[in-house]
């Protein structure tokens, strides 16, 4: 028994490795690429491996922008689209989930299914579908113009930009809403309905708090990507007006000749997660107190 | 830094998309190649030739010597995607016995970095512009070229026998052109249009939602700054340059713009119906049209202040077959055979011997579109594009930003 702590901390050894292979290190190098320099020759990043020889300059230009130049605007329709890209996740993603864990009988495997199976296929494809659906004589475009709905989808709009994170996402967030509310325990809805509560109380004072911590680890793991992500915008819109900062990431590191902008992008965007993470990581740990308690 | 995302070759659709994934993962391989370390050069910066200041550049080997014979096995070719007749590369194979093996890449800087740490060892390296060519330089990736195995070359148009960027031609022999001009719809907008208001149109919010420019900073600011009025596309000129990026903003607010190098597609598609592209994206759009449709709705403005351009094909110094390298070099300056690679490629060769009538007796360029031809009076009035400065290029990059951050 003795030995069992160092068993445990064995244990750990292959998630810390690759935490700091994967993680600890490329995001150091990242910042020593934020704070590095740019040969003169080949135009590239030269990252600074030693912290006390950073350069801020190019970072601060950088930061200064964020906050009160142009990609101020860029960041804050970042956070819009993302938040109203994951109201309407929860917005659909929520009922489903719900359905699934409560409603759906003998055949939740097979509605599993449905729901997962489209998303076997790779995430180009299922955009480039949708480019296809969407374009001006596309079957989705006519199909609701049926209805008197005559947009140009593909014109730039954010409505598209943000339906496409929506589509490309609200899986990732089922697949978790899922398991957290088929661990619920049901009897007590029944205990609450028993004690008075209509079915609206129960739902409001019984089961939102119970799925609370799922909703948020869902929700963090579909920001996660959506903040990052740059791809849908390239293919569904490609307009000034709809940018990123997931655009201005790949900019900067793909298709410029100051990498170090991308970098501290990338830096700035981590932080800002990690804020919402700790968020997450909070109220998860108040979620086991108040069921421990 | 000039030409990122710059070559409009990704024919299909879906190989140019599944570039946007793999860009992703090129974020991670430069950093890591950053990690390498041992990249860092200490020096003045790049030796860069200009028309003003034509450059010889540096020799550090020997060509190879006359006569040696043909190796045989594979030939290992570096290009954009589409950029080379499938047919063509079928014929050499066949000619000369051997395989060609083709490696892709989507951007110079990329291709560069690649070729510098390794993950690229072609013999030849196609659809090189200047701008990457003074990089392999200092990086002593390329080995000088022995003429005799190339007769063909007398076949290049006069005015790049002796290139700024490569006096003497030691390293390279030029293989498309292209000028920068406005693509449109015929059946939308009259030509008229540009002879009275030039790119002015772009500016025009009857196009709005329906018009697109170039995702290449180096040439949409370009643009903007001929529209302005001046004449340089190399601008270092603080208020020139901001000025182009105000231009631009202004045509963003006015028609929401997209910024990207789909025209090809997406004019012939009737998605679009105006947009500021390279030349020979016009011909490749040819191909794109719908069925039944008469390539006439398809038609070209070439600006009388514009950039023209060309690239070309070398050889790296590794090299495993370097006589056979050169005898590619040669197959694709033959008339015919840059004929036959035309056809598929939509560009225009960089050859004297194939001129204007020629292409439009081939039958496979519209009538509307012979504004798109590049002929060498164009080549020789259009502005160069040079590498810039790094401080300069920060400028454009500022306004860059401003624009594409909306």
């Amino acid at each position: 028994m003795r030995r069992a702590p160092r068993l445990w901390t064995l244990f750990a050894l292959p998630g810390t490795t690759w935490l700091i292979a994967l993680f600890a290190i490329p995001f150091y190098a990242v910042a020593c690429v934020a704070f590095g320099t740019i040969d003169p020759i080949f135009r590239d990043a030269v990252p600074q491996w030693n912290p006390m020889s950073w350069d801020f300059t190019q970072a601060s230009q950088t930061l200064a922008s964020l906050t009160s130049g142009p990609l101020r605007g860029v960041a804050i329709r970042t956070v819009v689209y993302v938040f109203c890209a994951m109201v309407i996740s929860f917005t659909i993603g929520f009922p489903i989930a719900y359905f699934l864990a409560r409603h759906s009988g003998k055949r939740k495997l097979l509605f599993l299914a449905l729901i997962i199976v489209p998303f076997w296929v790779n995430y180009l494809m299922r955009m480039l579908a949708w480019v296809n659906l969407l374009s001006s004589d596309g079957l989705f475009t006519r199909f609701m113009r049926l209805f008197g709905v005559n947009y140009n989808w593909l014109d730039g709009s954010p409505i598209t930009v943000v339906l496409g994170l929506v589509y490309g996402y609200v899986p990732f967030l089922i697949l978790p809403l899922y398991a957290t509310l088929e661990r619920l325990d049901w009897r007590l809805i029944d205990a609450a309905r028993d004690l008075g509560a209509n079915s609206r109380q129960a739902f409001r004072l019984v089961t939102m708090p119970m799925s609370k911590a799922g909703l948020v680890a869902a929700g963090i793991l579909i920001a996660l990507p959506m903040f990052g992500d740059y791809y849908t915008n390239d293919l569904l819109s490609r307009s000034p007006s709809t940018e990123m900062l997931g655009n201005q990431i790949d900019f900067f590191l793909n298709a410029s000749s100051q990498p170090q902008n991308g970098a501290l992008l990338v830096i700035v965007l981590s932080i800002f997660l990690l804020v919402l993470m700790s968020f997450y990581l909070r109220s998860t740990r108040q979620q086991a107190r108040q069921t421990t308690r | 830094m000039t030409t990122s995302n710059f070559r409009p070759m990704q024919r299909r659709d879906f190989l140019r998309k599944l570039a946007i994934t793999t860009g992703g993962i090129t974020v991670g391989g430069s950093l890591l190649a950053a990690c390498g370390g041992g990249s860092s050069t200490t020096s003045d910066g790049l030796s860069i030739g200009t028309p003003q200041n034509p450059i010889k550049l540096p020799v550090s080997t020997d060509p190879i010597a006359d006569g040696l014979a043909n190796e045989s096995g594979t030939l290992e070719i570096l290009n954009w995607a589409d950029y080379m007749n499938p047919e063509s590369i079928a014929a050499f194979e066949t000619k000369f016995g051997v395989k060609i093996s083709t490696s892709i890449y989507d951007t110079e800087e990329a291709a560069v970095a690649k070729l510098r740490n390794g993950t690229f060892k072609p013999d030849v390296i196609l659809g090189m512009t200047d701008t990457g060519l003074a990089k392999l330089i200092a990086a002593d990736i390329l080995q000088p070229l022995n003429k005799s195995y190339i007769p063909n070359f007398g076949n290049v148009i006069s005015g790049l026998r002796n290139p700024y960027y490569d006096l003497e031609s030691q390293y390279t022999v030029p293989y498309f052109l292209y000028g920068n001009g406005i693509g449109y719809r015929t059946d939308v907008i009259d030509k008229s249009a540009f002879a009275q208001n030039g790119y002015e149109v772009l500016w025009d919010t009857k196009y709005k939602g329906r018009l697109a420019v170039l995702d290449s900073y180096r040439d949409t600011l370009a643009m903007a700054i001929f529209r302005n009025g001046g004449n340089d596309a190399n601008s270092s000129d603080p208020d020139e340059i901001k000025k182009a990026g105000e231009a631009l903003i202004e045509m963003r607010e006015a028609v929401n713009p997209k910024v990207d190098i789909l025209g090809y597609q997406e004019i012939p598609a009737g998605n679009r119906d105006i947009q500021f592209l390279w030349s020979g994206d016009m011909f490749t759009a040819v191909q794109y049209l719908p069925e039944g449709v008469d390539p006439g709705v398809l038609g070209f403005w070439y600006p009388e202040t514009t950039v023209t351009k060309n690239d070309f094909m070398c050889i790296t110094k590794a090299a495993k077959s370097p006589v056979l390298a050169h005898q590619l070099i040669n197959f694709l300056s033959d008339t015919d055979n840059a004929l036959l690679n035309r056809e598929y490629v939509g560009y225009q060769p960089a050859l004297e011997t194939i001129t204007v009538d020629m292409l439009l007796a081939s039958e496979t360029i519209p009538e509307s579109l012979v504004d798109a031809l590049v002929t060498p009076e164009k080549y020789e009035i259009g502005l160069a594009q040079v590498t810039l400065e790094p401080e300069v290029d920060a400028l454009w990059l500022e306004q860059w930003t401003a624009f594409t951050a909306g």
